[in-house]
């Protein structure tokens, strides 16, 4: 390993990004969902700093309860503050509280990706509401913390009493969604909002990410049994029905439905479809023509043939080279591999390791308004 | 027609007309979603239909069965045409070197001789590559033509048709096919050992010998006469001419040749690392020249080579990224790039001198392509939209929406001519094609006189906060020579909506050409279609079963229930941000 680090040191040479440190991961057994994400996460800068800031914030206030927020800013700090440029960490205690948190994870089968990512971000959000929470009722526990913090976090906590709470990791990764409903009869326009960490979207063979979310975002129609309840006309009339991105996030999660319950077969099955992604990428299904750019800076790799077996890996751009992260080891491919990850255009192909979770960072975060 | 501005009306007409066309191959998408997929391959329909009639699979053409996927590599099979036809004048007054009788094959020999007297050093290169067996094949050719009988009567069968070869790559080969035979498999395989043939390029108006071009993966460039490759029997290449030998100049991927246009002889290579060097064929390829270091990445510079004698000529950096392909005005004036940074390059190719361009919606571009009277140019790339820049403006004037996946083949078909054109100069239409990684063709008719200017209003319902922020005010003036537009606004561009979209291969597809008498496509793993074109008896017998795009247009757009499934089939929907406001 320590081969490998210094190899990957060489490839960089006086390249080696200032205060980048690259660490492999640790494999537990099928633990390779979790690292997979893991780096991703690590690797999405915003959230790193504002996860550490956290963690130093937290530290001076004393002992705090583990949790699987602490686990992870402890993992997250431990990588940071290495001495050494590359080499590789064991995320123990991090693992160890994600079994004791969830029995879903405790098993030594293959698990989600997806699933993981969705719970520890719901998790991490959890935990930060109690802690505010928490802070809110109880004004004598608060108060150290004033003293303590002059960090963004806690500025963000006092802002936040007010509306309904609003994390860092929200302000990271929720967007809103609007659900538009259209009554054919009266044209009334009917909106529901909901927030969202992450966008799934169905695939097709052969298709692009901008064209899986245009389907995203396409027009239903409500009718014959499943006609809409209009307010206004008060009676069920057929409508149109379409799901928009009202504000979209800062980190633009996509989840791709690779595993797909297959009815006739009776179980999941991978969907190795090639669902090509650009490495920028606008949304167009966006209630206003924000134009805003997205640049794609991880993927979370899924390697295998089915839904139950296999590997997760991940690529991660970090100062504009692209990083291969396979539990243990880390290496500096070439920009244009990321699309060996496509996927096949035939069903039955040798390749089997497609681009399964992308994650884009928005570039002019100030224009994202609205 | 289909030209709707998106700005304030994009889902009512715009939608509806082209709602047919795009309806079947879409569901049939849908359909492969689930599961599906291996009854979708070979549910690929042998004829597509167009208002001017149908196009009909005339002839595939594919490599041998031997090769395997896995050998293909990284490598996508790119397409390139070649006419050898006689030229029994020009050989007779340009090469008057003794043999004056016509006849493809007494005429390359009467080239291979000729070569000697005329030009030392081409002379050298022919004999010196391969050594005996050549020098013996081109002795026993031409001292008796009857001896190559064989030869003679399998080109000759050419001959009598059209002389059109079809070159494309795959994975370590190059493969010939002749065009017009139904002949699936290649004529001629052309073998690289050190590494895979990306980029190839044909000069029909070569005067002499080499009039082939390829380019590999190694960086590596070669130059070729086809019809030496043709008469050989080997599988390795022929009295090549060998550049960039080894990566002497650069070790850079070759993304792209092209011949430039009335320059005899001059050919362009663009690489993967953002650099197009120069070469003419006439000078030695051996005695490689340096290039001083790129001072500033970020600009578009050209230097010289010291020596007049070597090749290449100049490097052009064009940009720190890949050039993704090239394209010369039919002219040959300018030079078209575009790249992975997204930018479209238009350069003088005389003065070396960036002239205008602009950026992709997002992300890389994949290919460019001109129109035959150089006012426009196509690009298509990963933002899965077609753009028609103008020359004219210095602008994007329209973004052709239809592509499921990203845009890999543009191009104009410059043998179709408007059915409704009385030969008034308002009326002018362009037919275009562009084929895609969703394994679309689709075909388009852009007519500028219906294109409406941009908005420069608000759309109604828009908010007046996000007109400051867009680049609106590049629309109203002409912006200094050498700049570069960033990208437009979704808003302010036009859009078009196909005429036909047709799923013509299982695979995603790589290349796309327009010939007189029909339509090529190529997908990446080496598989051509060619599909002919309509002829007029048959317009006119099937003319009451196209529905596709015109019948479709007298439709009313129903606001109600029957418009909405045909909504939810096509993508251009939900760029109509304002329906429901």
């Amino acid at each position: 390993m320590g081969a490998a680090g210094s190899k990957l040191e060489k490839a960089l040479g006086d390249q080696f990004p200032e205060g980048e440190r690259y660490f492999g991961l640790e494999n537990f057994g099928n633990t390779c969902y979790c690292n997979s994400v893991l780096q991703a996460l690590y690797f999405c800068v915003p959230f790193r700093e504002q996860l550490l800031d956290y963690y130093a914030n937290n530290k001076s206030i004393g002992d705090v309860e583990e949790n699987l927020l602490t686990c992870l800013a402890d993992l997250f700090s431990q990588i940071s503050s290495q001495k050494k440029k590359t080499g590789v960490i064991a995320p123990k205690r991090f693992v160890q509280r994600l079994k004791k948190q969830n029995e879903l994870f405790r098993s030594y089968m293959h698990q989600d990706a997806h699933e993981f990512l969705n719970f520890l971000l719901n998790e991490l959000v959890d935990i930060l509401e109690k802690e505010a929470q928490a802070v809110k009722s109880d004004p004598e526990t608060s108060s150290p913390s004033d003293k303590t913090a002059n960090g963004p976090k806690n500025a963000q906590a006092n802002g936040a009493l007010k509306e309904p709470l609003v994390t860092w990791v929200h302000k990271n990764f929720q967007g809103i969604l609007t659900n538009e409903t259209r009554c054919l009869r009266c044209e009334t326009v009917t909106a529901r909002d909901e927030t969202f960490l992450d966008l799934s979207l169905d695939i097709e063979q052969n298709s692009s990410i901008t064209s899986c979310l245009k389907n995203f975002s396409s027009t239903e129609t409500l009718n014959a049994e499943d006609k809409f309840f209009c307010d206004k006309c008060c009676s069920l009339q057929e409508a149109q029905k379409r799901m928009k991105i009202k504000k979209p996030p800062h980190i633009l999660v996509i989840h791709l439905k690779r595993f797909k319950y297959i009815e006739q077969l009776g179980r999941y099955k991978k969907l190795s479809y090639r669902v090509v992604f650009p490495l920028e990428l606008k949304l167009s299904n966006t209630v206003e023509d924000a134009d805003s750019e997205y640049s794609l800076f991880a993927v979370v790799v899924h390697v295998g043939s089915g839904p139950n077996h296999g590997h997760y890996v991940s690529l991660v751009k970090s100062h504009n080279h692209w990083l291969f992260f396979d539990d243990e080891n880390v290496e500096m491919i070439d920009e244009s591999a990321v699309q060996t990850f496509f996927g096949s255009a035939q069903e039955y192909s040798s390749n089997t390791d497609h681009g399964y979770i992308l994650f884009y960072e928005c570039l002019g975060s100030t224009s994202n308004k609205s | 027609m289909m030209m709707h501005n998106n700005g304030n009306n994009g889902y009512g007409n715009g939608v509806m007309t082209s709602a047919s066309p795009t309806t079947t191959s879409l569901s049939s998408s849908s359909a492969s979603a689930n599961g599906q997929s291996t009854q979708q391959q070979q549910g690929l329909k042998t004829y597509f239909k167009t208002p001017e009639g149908r196009y009909k699979l005339h002839f595939e053409k594919t490599h041998p069965p031997g090769i395997l996927p896995y050998s293909h590599g990284k490598s996508v099979s790119q397409i390139t045409l070649a006419h050898l036809k006689e030229k029994p004048t020009q050989a007779g007054s340009a090469s008057s070197s003794g043999a004056s009788t016509s006849g493809g094959v007494r005429n390359a020999a009467a080239r291979l001789l000729g070569v000697g007297g005329g030009n030392g050093s081409r002379a050298l290169s022919f004999v010196g590559g391969n050594g005996a067996s050549k020098a013996a094949n081109g002795t026993s050719r031409s001292s008796s033509l009857a001896g190559s009988n064989g030869s003679h009567s399998m080109l000759n069968s050419n001959y009598d048709g059209k002389g059109t070869y079809l070159m494309f790559n795959v994975g370590d080969s190059l493969f010939v096919s002749d065009l017009n035979t139904h002949d699936k498999d290649p004529i001629k395989s052309l073998h690289f050992s050190t590494s895979n043939p990306i980029c190839h390029s044909f000069d029909p108006e070569a005067k002499d010998g080499h009039d082939l071009l390829i380019g590999l993966n190694s960086g590596d460039v070669y130059s070729v006469s086809l019809r030496q490759q043709l008469q050989d029997v080997g599988k390795k290449l022929v009295g090549a001419q060998h550049y960039n030998k080894e990566g002497s100049v650069t070790n850079s991927r070759c993304t792209s040749v092209a011949w430039v246009p009335k320059a005899d002889g001059t050919f362009v290579v663009a690489h993967a690392d953002g650099n197009l060097y120069v070469y003419e064929k006439s000078k030695d390829g051996t005695g490689d020249t340096t290039f001083p270091v790129v001072k500033d990445q970020n600009q578009f510079s050209v230097a010289h080579a010291r020596s007049s004698k070597s090749n290449p000529i100049a490097r052009w950096h064009i940009c720190q990224s890949s050039i993704n392909g090239i394209a010369f005005s039919s002219d040959g004036a300018y030079l078209a790039t575009v790249g992975r940074d997204g930018y479209l390059r238009v350069f003088d190719y005389q003065k070396e001198q960036l002239i205008c361009g602009g950026k992709s919606y997002y992300g890389a571009l994949l290919c460019c392509a001109w129109s035959m009277d150089g006012k426009y140019i196509l690009t298509g790339g990963e933002d899965d939209l077609v753009t028609v820049w103008s020359m004219e403006d210095r602008k994007v004037v329209a973004w052709g929406e239809g592509h499921n996946s990203w845009v890999s083949g543009v191009a104009f078909d410059s043998y179709w001519s408007s059915p409704t054109s009385d030969g008034t100069e308002e009326s002018v239409m362009y037919r275009f094609g562009s084929v895609g990684q969703d394994t679309q063709l689709l075909l388009w008719d852009l007519s500028m006189d219906e294109i409406v200017v941009p908005l420069r209003r608000c759309p109604p319902g828009g908010s007046p906060t996000f007109s400051t922020g867009s680049q609106s005010s590049h629309w109203d003036s002409i912006c200094p020579v050498g700049t570069l537009q960033p990208a437009p606004s979704m808003r302010d561009v036009p859009k078009l909506s196909p005429l036909v979209a047709h799923r013509v291969h299982s695979e995603p597809l790589s290349g796309l050409i327009f010939t007189e008498e029909s339509i090529l496509t190529a997908c990446r793993e080496g598989y051509v279609k060619i599909w002919v074109r309509p002829s007029n008896s048959e317009s006119q017998s099937s003319n009451p079963e196209i529905p596709v795009g015109n019948s479709s247009k007298e439709l009313p757009p129903l606001p109600g229930k029957t418009g909405a499934s045909s909504y939810k089939s096509v993508h251009l929907l939900i760029y109509s941000s304002n329906t429901f406001s």
